[in-house]
């Protein structure tokens, strides 16, 4: 999976374990808008279905994520680097139906005297019923801000296509920058 | 053309007597949710085919011939993979009969 932008960059790999709990590795690049600050994190990642309801028209879901790992900084101004070890809690709730997509996301990005903590929200609804075997297409648009990042929120609208073993998305956020989203299942 | 070849599938699965257990399943919403459905299902020994229709939320297993899938085993699989199963029946019918049924309505 993976969330490439100009500020965050993303790239993981989850292993499900079972229906609820999933172990994986992730490497986040996250860069200041002034381009002063740029750190980069990998960590070793959980994430548990912590709560599914399964509806007649519609699934909701609440889900743990977090991480623990290395966050490796380097302030290009000051011509500094370090290394702390960070930990990235958090929360989601989404709810879905086959047209119909929201969710809501806030994550923790802390280490000592850092705080990048992340939140996004997310909306879309698909163009039309989809066939299983069929890609469908989506529009999403996500509001997002990463603290310490960036002082305003980024909003980008995304086409997403989603088949039984893939999604892509791709946009254009409101600073005029390229963003692009994916994940395989396999 | 469409009801020429929905009647050869609907006639054509009727006579091979096919059993099919087919499931209807609340929460799968998403192409994602369901291919691993899918996928434990294709797993089965007793697979013969499987088709998904997301708009009904519908899985049904296609039972190889000289084969038995218990209404309780595709519930199983289906809750395992995170979701419920409100209703399962079995049918004297291929997939292909199923989808076309489906389809055409």
């Amino acid at each position: 999976m993976g969330d490439i932008g100009p500020n965050w960059r993303e790239v993981f790999i989850n292993y499900t374990v079972t229906a609820r709990d999933a172990i994986g590795v992730s490497h986040t690049t996250m860069r200041s808008d002034d381009d002063r600050e740029s750190d980069h994190l990998t960590e070793i990642t959980y994430t548990r279905l912590l709560h599914r309801w399964n509806l007649p028209e519609a699934q909701a879901n609440l889900w743990f994520m977090g991480g623990v790992g290395e966050l490796r900084g380097a302030d290009h101004e000051a011509d500094s680097n370090w290394g702390r070890t960070a930990v990235t809690p958090g929360f989601q709730a989404d709810y879905e139906t086959t047209r119909l997509y929201l969710s809501a996301l806030y994550r923790l990005y802390r280490a000592s005297s850092v705080n990048h903590d992340y939140a996004a929200v997310r909306a879309g609804f698909a163009f039309f019923e989809p066939h299983y075997e069929q890609t469908q297409p989506w529009l999403i648009v996500e509001a997002r801000s990463m603290y310490g990042l960036s002082d305003r929120p980024e909003i980008t609208p995304m086409l997403r296509l989603i088949n039984r073993s893939y999604f892509i998305e791709a946009g254009v956020n409101n600073f005029g920058q390229p963003r692009c989203n994916f994940m395989l299942i396999f | 053309m469409r009801t020429l070849l929905f009647l050869l599938l609907v006639i054509g699965g009727a006579a091979h007597a096919a059993q099919t257990v087919k499931a209807h399943v609340n929460g799968m919403v998403c192409a994602f949710c369901a291919q691993g459905i899918e996928k434990k299902a294709r797993a089965l020994p007793q697979t013969e085919d499987v088709y998904v229709n997301l708009k009904r939320k519908i899985v049904a297993v296609q039972v190889k011939e000289g084969q038995t899938l218990s209404g309780d085993t595709l519930k199983s699989l289906v809750k395992d993979a995170g979701y419920d199963v409100v209703q399962v029946e079995t049918v004297d019918d291929t997939t292909a009969g199923i989808r076309a049924r489906m389809e055409h309505e």
